[in-house]
């Protein structure tokens, strides 16, 4: 610059004026701030001067590394927060869940070993009493599948008085199959198994002379069960096997495999 | 991989690409995509703490993409993120000498039928690096220069925040602070040079 002193730059006040409007300028350019002729001078600057196109590209730098470290910073502080919400809404660990199925393992064998003696205790425990008590029902007489002549002896059945029943049919001269199956179930509800084997034995020696098979099937199951009443498994054991076997029969779902298996050892 | 919440991808990316606030995209982005991410990195060797550095790094290359327009949506954003996720734990296996020739043999293998997210994850170390001259600038030259560059803040509200006198003032700092951090940059010629090369790919 003629008639200017030969100062050093950094103290050359015009060259400090100068750097500083370039700059200022080159940051307003940076935001987008400068424009019309203060524009277009420095992007000619800017394309001539090697010094000023290198702070130009110092200060976007700068620029992008303020964005990044703020960008960061935000990264950082939801990291944070979200960590907290994630652990929150995280399932159990898996350490617990393992602890679970351990548990669970544990509980399930408990209730599998407790079964499984429960099952050993009721084979070895069973008697015919048992047996019987678990397998009979008073007999409906809705179900009666044969004529209702027999009124009175129906009458006192209904009624509950079994010992009456008994004394009723005592008083029969020629009773029917009806009759000896009323007397054996009444029978069989006073605790008289004895009286009731007879009664249900004579039904079906009364059906074979007369060729029929009146109640046949209710008094095979009810006379299996007079057996074990009259503690008497051995005899009940093939009556209760034909039953089983046969799927056809009416009373086929009231003998059990488990139950065969518990007569059967009382039977030997 | 698509996404579990509620934003979907392109809302996603509509804030991204935004000079708003990214928060809640990126809380979206925690929410359906960090529990992928850690399964596979605690899968490949890496610890929790890993898993929690790797992902603040995808997020923060994912943004970076798209900010740059070079992610418009032609895959689900988990794929992409998930892409990132794997490339750079793969990176940081490597530079821990840890990477096993299985990795080395997949990588190749993944060439060509993966997406290729290599160039934009940003080094670690070297953006470590600009962290670190940032934040070696005073605190209120942080305030100020996050409050206008980052936060897009006008002056009048910078001015508010700051209570400074006037704008002129509030002008003037930024100007020094701005200049003092580009000094700083430029007095790291291979950093700067670095940058150049990562930042305007």
């Amino acid at each position: 610059m003629p008639g200017k002193p030969n100062w050093p730059k950094t103290f050359n006040p015009y060259y400090m004026n100068e750097h500083f409007t370039n700059t200022d300028q080159l940051i307003q350019y940076l935001d987008g701030e400068l424009e019309g002729e203060a524009l277009t001078n420095l992007q000619q600057k800017i394309e001539t001067d090697k010094n000023l196109a290198a702070e130009l590209e110092n200060l976007r730098l700068a620029k992008i590394a303020v964005k990044t470290y703020g960008l960061k910073n935000t990264v950082r502080n939801i990291h944070t927060e979200m960590m907290k919400e994630l652990q929150t809404a995280a399932p159990a660990p898996v350490i617990g869940m393992r602890r679970i199925l351990q548990y669970s393992f544990r509980v399930a064998a408990m209730l599998v070993l407790v079964a499984g003696a429960a099952i050993v205790y009721q084979y070895y425990a069973a008697t015919p009493a048992q047996l019987y008590n678990d397998n009979f029902h008073s007999y409906n007489l809705r179900e009666s599948r044969g004529n209702n002549n027999y009124s009175k002896l129906e009458d006192l059945y209904k009624a509950g008085n079994y010992t009456a029943v008994m004394d009723q049919f005592k008083q029969l001269a020629a009773p029917t199959t009806e009759d000896y199956f009323l007397e054996g179930i009444a029978a069989l509800n006073a605790g008289n198994a004895s009286a009731a084997i007879q009664s249900f034995l004579a039904l079906q020696q009364l059906n074979k002379v007369a060729n029929t098979h009146l109640l046949e099937e209710d008094a095979t199951y009810y006379l299996a069960l007079a057996y074990l009443k009259n503690n008497e498994p051995a005899s009940a054991l093939p009556i209760f096997e034909k039953i089983h076997a046969d799927e056809g029969h009416p009373y086929h779902r009231n003998v059990s495999s488990w139950f065969l298996r518990k007569l059967r050892r009382l039977a030997k | 991989m698509e996404p579990a919440g509620n934003l979907p991808d392109s809302m996603v990316l509509k804030i991204l690409r935004s000079e708003g606030a990214p928060d809640e995209a990126i809380r979206h982005l925690y929410r359906t995509q960090y529990g992928i991410v850690k399964n596979h990195i605690n899968q490949n060797n890496g610890s929790d703490e890993d898993a929690q550095d790797i992902f603040q790094e995808t997020i923060l290359s994912f943004i970076d993409m798209v900010k740059k327009d070079k992610f418009r949506g032609e895959s689900s954003i988990g794929t992409i993120l998930f892409a990132i996720a794997r490339n750079t734990w793969l990176n940081e296996l490597k530079k821990r000498g840890r990477a096993k020739l299985r990795d080395e043999k997949f990588e190749k293998a993944k060439e060509g039928t993966e997406m290729d997210v290599s160039h934009f994850i940003v080094n670690r170390e070297l953006k470590a690096e600009l962290m670190q001259v940032v934040d070696s600038l005073g605190e209120t030259c942080k305030k100020i220069l996050l409050a206008f560059y980052y936060e897009n803040l006008a002056m009048k509200d910078i001015l508010q925040h700051l209570q400074y006198e006037n704008e002129q003032v509030v002008r003037n700092k930024k100007y020094k602070c701005l200049k003092q951090l580009e000094q700083m940059i430029a007095g790291q010629t291979q950093l700067a040079k670095n940058l150049q090369s990562i930042l305007y790919e």
